[in-house]
């Protein structure tokens, strides 16, 4: 049987709390921003990324300085780097969790939005 | 939506309720997950998650962006909810199950769906972040806090919210391992049996650290009147 303070401490710790959802609980765009910068670090780290070319085939969108890189008439393995690394929407994203960045297709915007 | 709360104890008949309890705060704890599952996220098909996870191993960038955009909504909201109102390690745990998620995606057979297998990772590292804390935390010496007199009843008069409220400011008042103690125990109903195995202490020691956890916040609950 338990001890009563057991059975006041539980029931002091049993209120119902907020659902998720009420309590703004999606992750705030800037945590968003930096883990996928660091993803996409990290999946560097062991080759190259997918080609823009593959990106785009599969179905994906891709923002307009990426969409530069891609018809850029160079080797397809200079078309694969992480280019969101030099890119100024990356580190407003990262930084603000309203960063003024509009264009489409940035998966910084898209956080934002989230 | 499913909503299941611990209202449902006013049914119990008022013996039941202490022989009930540890598997009760169990229960709890396994709904407020499924709530956490089922209330946040869309309801992507096992195929959209399965061609999700076979896009992020081949490193497509923008498979990745929706992935970390998915799964840090979930995780975030689950770690939160889990570690509420001690919050300040929401993010790097939020991070440290991304980035675990992430390493293990080749795992991820598609048996469930992607949300349960990513919380599943969040609840190990919430878990984990327990132990560590309880963990590092000196032992009480025999005799200080077990034998303190258990003073019973906090005010019991206070509206729901308000002493919900309350709670979550006395809990942020006190040391970290004394909040997490009190939070493993008696919101997510873990024995002090199991809390002992997985921290590497003695039952004793828990119990101990219990004890003082408690008069630690009931100290400043009253302190707050």
């Amino acid at each position: 049987m338990p001890a009563d303070f057991d059975f006041e401490f539980r029931s002091l710790f049993s209120q119902p709390k907020e659902r998720p959802e009420e309590a703004g609980g999606g992750a705030p765009s800037t945590l968003k921003a930096r883990l996928y910068s660091a993803l996409v670090r990290s999946q560097q780290e062991s080759g190259p990324l997918a080609s823009l070319d593959a990106t785009v085939a599969s179905g994906h969108e891709i923002c307009v300085f990426e969409k530069l890189v891609q018809i850029a008439p160079v080797a397809e393995r200079l078309k694969s780097p992480f280019f969101c690394e030099v890119c100024h929407a990356r580190v407003l994203a990262e930084k603000l969790d309203n960063p003024p960045i509009f264009w489409p297709h940035c998966p910084y915007v898209e956080f934002k939005k989230s | 939506m499913i909503v299941i709360d611990r209202s449902t104890r006013a049914f119990l008949p008022a013996g039941e309720l202490g022989r009930n309890d540890d598997y009760e705060g169990k229960v709890h704890s396994e709904l407020m997950e499924l709530r956490v599952q089922v209330s946040m996220g869309s309801e992507a098909s096992p195929a959209d998650e399965q061609r999700l996870v076979a896009e992020v191993l081949a490193k497509d960038r923008k498979a990745t962006a929706d992935f970390v955009g998915r799964c840090s909504d979930w995780v975030y909201s689950f770690v939160r909810y889990r570690l509420t109102p001690r919050t300040e390690m929401v993010e790097d745990l939020t991070q440290e199950t991304l980035l675990a998620a992430w390493q293990s995606l080749p795992n991820f057979r598609g048996d469930g769906n992607l949300r349960s297998w990513v919380l599943g990772i969040a609840r190990h590292k919430v878990e984990e972040h327990y132990r560590r804390s309880i963990r590092e935390m000196e032992s009480p010496e025999p005799g200080s806090a077990a034998e303190l007199a258990e003073t019973p009843m906090l005010e019991q008069q206070l509206d729901s919210a308000m002493r919900q409220e309350r709670v979550e400011a006395t809990l942020a008042l006190l040391p970290e391992a004394y909040g997490l103690a009190l939070l493993w125990r008696y919101r997510d109903g873990k024995s002090a049996r199991e809390m002992a195995e997985l921290t590497g202490k003695t039952e004793k020691a828990i119990e101990r650290l219990l004890a003082r956890a408690r008069e630690n916040f009931r100290r400043r609950w009253n302190d707050a009147r």
